[in-house]
């Protein structure tokens, strides 16, 4: 802190009640700042909260749930269909390439593939959403001619999904005591036993919740989907391609400025349901995660 | 680092492999498309205009014809002429036609009008919105290029003799995806002012001169949406909306058109200008209808266009958009009076509807 | 064949995703890289030019009458929103980090940190609702003319408030979208610093927030700035939230705090179907520009965190890995 021991030994000895009161003060004022600080992030989250449960309890109904968008009015069914479409086909396409990344990483350090694969598993987490829409606009739904669709919707949500899943599963590797790989090896197991044997099961509920949380971003996201996926007022008929989809977020983005008040509804309800669903998939992962490290411990 | 080079690893261990296997096999599935079926899909984007009437329209259409399935999008004139274009739409919904050099480089793209629509110039002042402001479009340039900022400019108040106006700087707000009201307000204020028109010209997306506070908006829904939420700010909305227009009390100006008279938005100078204009339509039905001749012309009206190939990728495509545009063109069909009033546009006169038939028939 | 040798290909395609774009980006907008030059970036000219004019001939490309395109407005929007984000976020997330790691109990911490990080999970089109549906009104209607009244002397704080959509609208909307970035992280940090440094102050006769602010927090400071940085990545590249509050100016610099502004992220959703309907390309090559220009500021945003957390020992980064 470049400050002398003759320096402090000054400060110590000068006898002060001012000093301890002001320093009491700086106690207590700077806890309160701290609060208020803690306060408003809390006040914010409870504000956007209360807009998205009131408004969106409001809207919400049977026939929302049940029955496919007209228009500007009708239901949300397609909708909730597409998303959980687009978000699974997006798991499917990056869960296999995110855990053999984090194996990699954890398992294979050494050499050249490691350091770069991890750091550029970082910078892909740092593109931008709307330049991988916007990627797969110009390549897939224009370039390769599959129209907005299912396929493009689900890899555009893969790039942007698959480096928290290398992460997670990289720290869930890593996780796995040295000890059992040791004891495998002693067995006589190969590297490839040990891994998918012994380590996998030791890391899966860390893993889950990487996917949880992958699954957590595809559903609230937009800005990818906008123009690779498309949007569509109808159930979904198992194309892969040349069929667009709806889901709940464009929803959300598109039917707030229309200015007719079925619309907002499904906005508003949309938005819950998003919200909704993203919330309880957070509260998840967390259980998961405090499963493991024990409850109250987590730092 | 647990398995370094020299780690021991022998060479085949199935249980694994096969469990990489079954993944792999998975994605590759998961990738491969899936089956065909006799249902044909069609996909309108574009026009946020043509946006509500295409919604009355399509349940009608579809419960008659339960093989075709629509789905409907408002994004944007721009988007309707650049993915029908790209052949990712079926139907582009244009206020919009194509321009000379799109249709050189896409010679297959049709602009086929489907109703007759127009505009109105909104405004949000408390207090003057049941007044009916007159505006025309040596003002209206003045304002959007931000030489005219407040409301109570000589300009404006010379238009408007014993109207109070208000001491207030003007928020014009325009679209910003690309747009066919943009076109056609652009094409009203080039054709009614030469700066105008030398500086900025028209299109869908136009290159907005900077004007402080100036907003932009997305579709004719988010113009309204802004216009309702910004006191002082002025905007041009398609008449589709006048409903929401009138629901939230904003006012809507009067116009100055060619003849130099102040012209409400009614049915009749809808028609007086379409009367003016329909006859020059030429064959292939791409024209401007804006700034009519005629003393009742209301200046801002215009064909609404779905822009196709003529060329579908299948034959049963063809005949459902053949149908479907038939259908919508036809007094009894789409342009029965009771949709054209839902949306306020005009229906297509007769010589119109023949020209639009030939092109629909185009169409294989 | 061995396990590596098996698995490195499938891995690998993480990295390939990221190859493939920045490949794809830099080829398809070379053309517009060529045309446009420096002027891309120091102009405020954004102008397909005339869409119904026929295409000319100029420096070997085929562009529309008029065409230019310059996005200085575009950088300035995305660096000041994200600037006033950041400067709100790091004395909201450092204060709430400081009050959840020592200003409550341990049991209580982990809900109420939770509770906080969970603005990271709510969606960002979520956030443009709100700020969109309950902020801008009230922004617009009291807390902006407030501001323009009582705070006037402080620099760009006066002038027209204009609509409630603009500059600031989307700095609090960002704010609160990195916001549990750094808490998470700089909570973590505080928490895992050595017991003793903690004790060693405490013996000394320092209060607890002394020891706090005085020694725990500058032993962190490393992982500060580096989780700043990141949540300065996070905010270049949002999108949908400032897309619906942002007010899409286009072609001018906001003069004020209060004015309409877009981002590089927000135009390329707003312009991508306009620059479609340019039948030269220029327009659409131009917007892959405006792509590869964010890309390539948000890689060295990023870049550079991850090489300052690698350095302070730091690894497990992002609050859970929210992004």
């Amino acid at each position: 802190m470049g400050v002398s021991a003759a320096e402090v030994r000054a400060k110590i000895n000068e006898p002060s009640v001012f000093r301890s009161v002001q320093r009491r003060l700086f106690n207590y004022a700077g806890w309160g700042l701290c609060a208020l600080t803690f306060l408003m992030l809390g006040g914010a989250m409870v504000w956007i909260l209360e807009m998205v449960f009131v408004r969106g309890a409001g809207a919400i109904n049977w026939s929302v749930l049940s029955t496919v968008t007209l228009g500007v009015g009708g239901g949300l069914l397609n909708a909730i269909e597409g998303t959980l479409v687009l978000a699974l086909g997006g798991l499917i396409l990056s869960v296999p390439p995110g855990i053999a990344a984090g194996i990699y990483l954890s398992e294979y350090e050494g050499g050249w593939l490691a350091p770069l694969l991890r750091f550029m598993s970082d910078v892909l987490v740092g593109v931008p959403s709307i330049v991988v829409g916007y990627f797969g606009y110009v390549t897939m739904v224009v370039g390769l001619g599959w129209q907005f669709s299912t396929a493009a919707g689900s890899i555009a949500l893969a790039i942007i999904s698959v480096p928290y899943i290398t992460r997670t599963s990289e720290v869930a590797f890593r996780g796995v005591p040295r000890t059992l790989r040791e004891a495998g090896f002693g067995l006589g197991c190969t590297p490839g036993t040990v891994i998918m044997r012994i380590c996998m099961p030791m890391a899966m509920p860390s893993i889950l919740t990487g996917v949880l949380l992958a699954l957590a971003i595809s559903v609230g996201e937009t800005a990818p989907l906008i123009y690779t996926a498309g949007w569509s007022t109808y159930m979904w008929t198992g194309h892969l391609t040349q069929e667009p989809i709806g889901y709940l977020t464009y929803a959300i983005w598109s039917f707030i400025t229309q200015p007719f008040a079925t619309a907002h509804q499904l906005a508003y309800a949309a938005a819950l349901l998003v919200t909704l669903f993203v919330l309880i998939i957070s509260v998840i992962a967390r259980i998961v995660t405090y499963r493991r490290s024990g409850w109250g411990q987590h730092a | 680092m647990i398995f370094g080079r020299n780690s021991v690893e022998k060479k085949h261990n199935r249980s694994y492999r096969k469990g990489v296997v079954l993944v792999l096999a998975l994605a590759v599935a998961g990738a491969a498309t899936a089956f065909a079926a006799s249902q044909i899909n069609l996909l309108e984007t574009g026009s946020s205009l043509l946006y509500p009437l295409f919604n009355l329209w399509v349940p009608a259409f579809t419960k008659a014809h339960p093989n075709i399935r629509i789905v409907t999008n408002s994004t944007g004139s721009g988007t309707g002429i650049s993915q029908s274009v790209a052949g990712i739409a079926q139907i582009g919904a244009s206020d919009a036609y194509l321009s000379d050099a799109m249709t050189r480089m896409h010679p297959t793209m049709l602009s086929i009008p489907l109703a007759i629509s127009s505009q109105m110039v909104n405004y949000n002042i408390p207090g003057l919105n049941n007044k009916h402001l007159k505006l025309n479009g040596p003002v209206l340039a003045g304002i959007y290029m931000g030489k005219i900022t407040m409301w109570n400019d000589p300009q404006i108040a010379k238009i408007n003799p014993g109207v109070k106006l208000p001491d207030h700087k003007i928020i014009p707000i325009h679209r910003t995806d690309g747009s066919g009201d943009t076109f056609i307000f652009s094409q009203y204020l080039s054709f009614s002012t030469p700066a105008w028109n030398n500086s900025v010209s028209f299109g869908t997306s136009i290159s907005w001169p900077p004007v402080q506070g100036g907003l932009g908006a997305v579709g004719n829904p988010g113009m309204v949406t802004a216009l309702t939420g910004s006191k002082y700010s002025i905007a041009y909305i398609g008449v589709s909306f006048e409903r929401a227009i009138m629901k939230d009390g904003m006012g809507i100006a009067m116009l100055g058109n060619r003849a130099g008279n102040f012209v409400m938005l009614t049915p009749h100078t809808v028609s007086s200008a379409a009367a003016q204009m329909v006859p020059k339509t030429p064959k292939d039905e791409r024209v401007s209808l804006i700034y009519a001749p005629g003393a009742d012309s209301y200046p801002i009206i215009n064909y609404e266009y779905a822009i196709v190939s003529k060329q579908q990728p299948s034959a049963q495509t063809a005949a459902a958009l053949r149908t479907l545009f038939t259908w919508a063109i036809s007094g009894n069909g789409g342009n029965a009076p009771h949709y054209m009033e839902a949306v306020h546009f005009a229906p297509l006169p007769p010589s119109v509807v023949r020209l639009s038939e030939a092109q629909i028939n185009q169409i294989q | 064949m061995s396990f590596k040798r098996l698995i490195a290909p499938i891995a690998s395609l993480v990295g390939g995703a990221l190859l493939v774009i920045i490949a794809f980006l830099g080829i398809y907008a070379w053309p517009a890289v060529k045309f446009n030059g420096l002027g891309f970036v120091t102009k405020d000219n954004w102008n397909l030019g005339s869409l119904y004019g026929n295409p000319i001939m100029r420096h070997g490309q085929l562009i529309l009458p008029g065409a230019a395109y310059g996005i200085l407005f575009l950088i300035v929007g995305t660096l000041l929103s994200t600037l006033i984000a950041v400067l709100l976020a790091v004395p909201l997330g450092v204060g709430s980090a400081i009050f959840l790691a020592d200003g409550v109990p341990p049991a209580l911490r982990t809900w109420l940190s939770f509770f906080v990080e969970m603005l990271a999970a709510v969606p960002s089109v979520v956030f443009g609702l709100w700020g969109y549906a309950a902020v801008i009104p009230l922004l617009n209607h009291t807390m902006f003319p407030w501001m323009a009244k009582h705070l006037a002397f402080i620099p760009f704080f006066a002038g027209a408030t204009g609509s409630g959509y603009g500059l600031l609208t989307s700095g609090f909307v960002l704010t609160l979208m990195i916001v549990p970035l750094i808490t998470a992280t700089m909570r973590d940090a505080l928490v895992n610093q050595p017991r003793g440094l903690r004790e060693a102050a405490l013996a000394l006769g320092a209060t607890r927030f002394e020891t706090m602010w005085s020694v725990i927090l500058p032993s962190t400071r490393r992982v500060l700035i580096a989780s700043g940085i990141l949540a300065t990545g996070r905010a270049l590249g949002e999108t949908m939230a400032v897309l619906m509050v942002g007010g899409g100016a286009l072609n001018y610099l906001p003069q004020n705090i209060y004015a309409p502004i877009t981002t590089m992220a927000a135009f390329i959703v707003s312009q991508l179907d306009s620059a479609m309907e340019d039948p030269t390309g220029m327009a659409v090559r131009s917007l892959a520009e405006v792509a590869l220009v964010l890309c390539v500021i948000s890689v060295i945003v990023n870049g550079a965190a991850r090489l300052l957390l690698y350095f302070s020992g730091y690894e497990r980064m992002g609050g859970g890995g929210w992004a």
